[in-house]
This record gives C-alpha cells, structure tokens and sequence, in this order.
C-alpha cells in the first residue's frame, strides 16, 4: 500500500495542473476553439490584404491630402508610401482588439462552464486556495491569448517587411510598437480576462457575459478611430499613460474578481 | 473511542433562515454514521461546513484533530466529499479527471497515478479509463465521483445520497465500498434519503432537522420505539386459542395475529420465547419459523422527523 498525504499543492504545480486541464476542455470545445481563433484570423488577413491593396493601388490626391491632413507624421511622404505607413499603423491597433476578446470569451467559458456543469464544489473541496485558483484560471486564458497576439503580430511584422513599404516597415518596426505589444497585450489580457472571471461570476448566460464584456472592445476602438481621424497621436508619452493605466485597472479588476470568488459565494449565492 | 468529528452548537445562518442550529456530534473513527432527515433539513448545509466549505455562524467543529476556522486547507486535505451531482469534467477521461485530482490533493505524480488506477480499478471503470466521461451512465459517473472523494484518502468521507438513481449493481458496489471502507478503520458520514440503506450500513443513525433530533444505533431506536418483537409463524395458520395461550405467557405484553403468523411483544424475549415455544407446542400447534421482528426503520423516522412539522 503506498503512503498517501494530501495536502495544498504548490502553486507551480496547481497552476500547471489547471492550466492543462482548461486547455484541454477548451481544444474539446470547437465553438470556443473558432470564436477564440476567428478575430486574430480576421484582423491578420485584412491587416495583410490592405497593406497589400495600398501597395498595389495609388492613392487619389484627395485621398493623400486628408491623410496628410489627418496624419502629420506621414505628411511629405511618397503617397503610396504614405498610405501604407498609415495602413500598417492602424491595424496595429486593431491587433489590440485581439487581446480583449480572445481571453475574454475563454475566461467566461472556464467559469461559467464549472457553473453549469457543477464541477466548482468538488474542486473547492480540495485544499488549495481560492485565490491560487483564480490565478490559475486567469493564466489559463491569458497565455493562450497572448501566445495568439503574438504570433499574429509576428505574421503580420513578417509580411509587411516582405511586401510593405519603407513607411509601412518603419511603422510596424516602430520601438513604441513593439514594446506596446510585449507589455500592452498581456496587461489588455488579464483586463479581458480578470474582468470576463467578474461578469460570470453574476450571470449564468455565455451569450449575455460576452454582450457585457464586449463593453472592454469600446475603448479600443475609440482610440483607433481617434487616430485615424487625427485627434490622437500615440507617441511614446500616451504608450507609457495607457501601460500605466492598465496597471491600476487590472490590480483593480482581480482585486474585486478575488473578492467575488470566495468558497462561500460561489457555493451559495452563485446561481 | 477515538472522534473524528466533533462539533459544538454549530450554527450556520443565511439571513434570517437557520439552516443548522447549534448541533453537536461526535462521529468516531472507522464508524459509518448516517445523517437523516428531510429535503431542505439542512444536510447539505452541515456537511459543506463540516468540510470547511462554507463559514460557521457560530459554534466550533473539530474535524481529523483539526479546527474548523482555523485549519481549513488541513480539514479539506482530510476529508473527502460526494457532492449531490457527480460535477465530472465531461469532456475529458476518467483517467485525466482522477489524476487531476489527485494533483489538487498534492500527491505526487507517481502516487496520483497509482491511486487513479487503484480506485478505477476498484470501482470497475479501469477497462475504460480512456473514454470521456460523457459517455459514462450515471451509476459509472456516480462511481467515478465516490473514487475523486477518495483517491486520496481521507480519514472522514461525507456521501451525499451516494446511491440515488444507482441501478442495484451499481448500488451494491457503493455499498460494498463504504463497508470496505469502514474495515479500513476510516469513517463514513453518510447523508441518505434511503432508510433501507442506513439501516444495513450505519453503526449510528442521526435524525436531523436543522438540528439533532436524535442519535442511536438502528437497532436501538427499533427497541425503543417498539420494543422486542418475536414473529412466530405456524402451519398452517394460527388458532384463536393459541393466540390466547400465548396471551398467556408472563413477560408477554402484547400479542396479535398478523399474516399467519403470532407478534408477540415481550419484555425479555430471551427468557419469554422458550416458554412462548414451549407453551404452542404443548398446545398442539406446528411451529415453522421463530424470528425477531424488526420494524422498518422508517416507521421509527416518521415518529422522530416527522412531528416536527
């Protein structure tokens, strides 16, 4: 007969443990695996095919005139040149759109599927902690997402070298940029992700906790169509405003996802 | 004897509704204790607080040497629980659900392998270890759900209703289980709708109704509630006067005729039943079978649970 003590496991190995299980539930699940695969997928292709298209088709002079309006930076420039700059820019922002759906549509399945399927009582029976639980559930979905960003950033960097312009190349090799995707996109996660945990806590609906979360997307957009209309320029000082701001957002949001999931709320008030 | 689970005017509210109201146990080790009573009782409640699941109000538990509040994550590692639904990962095989498990208790790898295997071998799912769990019938879910609450093995193991909706196989082998169980010397707290079952399993049955109504041994409870019952069956049938005769007998307090057969309800039946049998035979009557009689255990529940109401 072996020994047998249980007791709390280490976090590494919780999380790991967690981790591996989230994913293998997630790759079983073909709806989940589309919707988490269809917005990168989308963003990549016409990120790709209107850089393409700009590097094809000229620009009409109309065209360039309220690019240069709009875009001062591009301003002087070759037009076409100029258009692609403009182009590769803005689906970078639009491959911040990535991180905040992605995760998000994870996060709401990990919880709100163990709500449906009853599985969240025994797995608090176990001695580990509430709070290690929910880191481990929070990476589950945040590592995924990020890893997609990634690498959908890195399709795109690759592509707009072999077939973008001078502009388009700097635009997307821009340092601002780069950091903006190693830091930005996993703090835009766990915001996604913490905030997703949050919202299905309190509802029970995979449709309605996606409407509700889908709110995160807003900002983003916002800032896109912001900068296309020229109202705002992202430069080095607006990159370190937002790192700053998605750090106290998401040190906020996983302090009230932490207290929304206790041992005794979710056993007793969650419905 | 020693306890493993004690409390003290335990006391859990939610608002104004008191689901448990200041019980006090002591379950001991290697017995199988039932807890009986009614929906809504507050079963449920009682055993999410005795394994450190949901807060107390007020009052104090002692579960395996640990302190309910203060010892948490040692009282989870401790015990072992059947939830009211099997709460499976569907998806994905029983192996993998096991292991997980197992893992979340902080075995080792190799010891979590070995105990996967142990109890789905056990429970007679080891041929199928690789399919999902969504395949599986309720009496295998079922099962697979009583082998994750003791894969690691506890000293107390909460069942809730561990056998509703069990095909009879399927039930035996819980049955078997939690008696395998009891000869290993670890302890049993069985929360069951099925009487029939108490009775055959549990050393010590409590009737609860958000509170303690009583605690005996099965058998206890019959003698007290009804007395000592001797069924005496006769061919072909019994005699007006040998119901007389046995009227009759010092020690008989009360005799009927019942099916073909005598009841006879005696302060000592090891003194009264020889001269009960002495005294037919003597009369002439032919006598097939002497048996005690047991009353059915839910004749003593609804004389204890249900005048509450």
């Amino acid at each position: 007969m072996i020994a047998v003590v249980a007791a709390s496991p280490a976090r590494p190995t919780l999380v790991r443990a967690v981790c591996v299980r989230e994913w293998r539930e997630a790759l079983g699940n073909k709806l989940l695996v589309g919707m988490t695969l269809l917005p990168p997928v989308v963003i990549l292709v016409s990120g790709i095919a209107a850089v393409a298209a700009a590097a094809v088709n000229p620009p009409s002079d109309r065209d360039v005139q309220a690019l240069y309006a709009a875009a001062p930076a591009v301003a002087g420039l070759d037009p076409r040149e100029a258009v692609q700059g403009f182009i590769a820019t803005y689906f970078l922002i639009l491959f911040m759109l990535i991180p905040t759906v992605v995760p998000l549509t994870m996060a709401i399945y990990s919880v709100i599927g163990e709500k449906a399927s009853r599985t969240l009582e025994p797995l608090l029976a176990t001695p580990v902690g509430v709070g290690d639980l929910l880191f481990a559930k929070s990476l589950a979905s945040t590592v995924p997402s990020v890893i997609v960003t990634w690498s959908a950033y890195a399709i795109y960097l690759a592509t707009v070298i072999a077939i973008g312009s001078h502009a388009a190349v700097q635009a997307v090799t821009a340092p601002r940029w780069i950091l903006a995707i190693v830091v930005l996109v996993p703090l835009l996660t766990l915001l996604s992700v913490n905030l997703g945990i949050l919202i299905s806590t309190r509802v029970n609906d995979v449709r309605v906790a996606q409407q509700i979360g889908g709110l995160v997307v807003v900002p983003i957009v916002g800032l896109g169509i912001a900068q296309v209309t020229g109202r705002v320029v992202l430069d080095n000082g607006a990159f370190l405003q937002m790192t700053i701001v998605l750090i106290l957002l998401d040190v906020a949001v996983f302090w009230l996802a932490r207290l929304a999931f206790q041992r005794e709320n979710i056993l007793v008030r969650w419905r | 004897m020693k306890t493993v689970v004690r409390t003290e005017k335990l006391t859990k509210r939610f608002g104004d509704l008191t689901a448990v109201d200041g019980i006090d146990l002591d379950v001991h080790e290697g017995e199988v204790f039932g807890f009986l009573g009614p929906n809504g009782a507050g079963k449920t409640t009682t055993l999410r607080l005795l394994c450190a699941l949901i807060a107390p109000t007020s009052g104090t538990a002692e579960i395996a040497g640990h302190r309910l509040g203060r010892d948490d994550a040692k009282i989870r590692a401790a015990v072992g629980i059947l939830t009211e639904l099997p709460g499976l990962y569907e998806r994905q095989s029983a192996w993998d659900n096991l292991v997980f498990y197992a893992t979340l208790y902080g075995l080792a790898p190799s010891v979590s392998r070995a105990q996967a295997e142990r109890y789905l071998r056990l429970m007679g799912l080891w041929e199928r270890r690789d399919e999902p769990v969504v395949t599986f019938s309720r009496g295998m879910k079922q099962k697979m759900a009583i082998a994750r609450a003791a894969l690691h093995e506890p000293r107390v193991l909460f069942l809730d209703e561990p056998t509703t909706g069990l095909d009879p196989d399927a039930a035996k082998t819980v049955r078997e289980f939690i008696v395998a169980l009891r000869g290993e010397g670890r302890t049993v707290f069985l929360c069951t709708h099925n009487l029939d079952e108490a009775d055959r399993l549990c050393d010590r049955i409590a009737f609860f109704r958000h509170r303690v109504l009583r605690i005996a041994n099965p058998d206890e409870l019959r003698a007290e509630f009804y007395g000592r019952a001797t069924e005496i069956r006769l061919v072909p049938k019994p005699r007006a006067e040998d119901l007389v005769r046995v009227q009759a007998v010092p020690g008989v307090r009360e005799a009927h005729l019942e099916n073909g057969s005598i009841v006879v309800a005696s302060t000592d039946p090891l003194h009264t039943n020889p001269l009960l049998v002495k005294t037919l035979v003597d009369g002439g009557a032919d006598i097939a079978f002497v048996t005690e009689r047991k009353p059915h255990l839910e004749e003593v529940y609804l004389r204890i649970v249900e005048p509450i109401e």
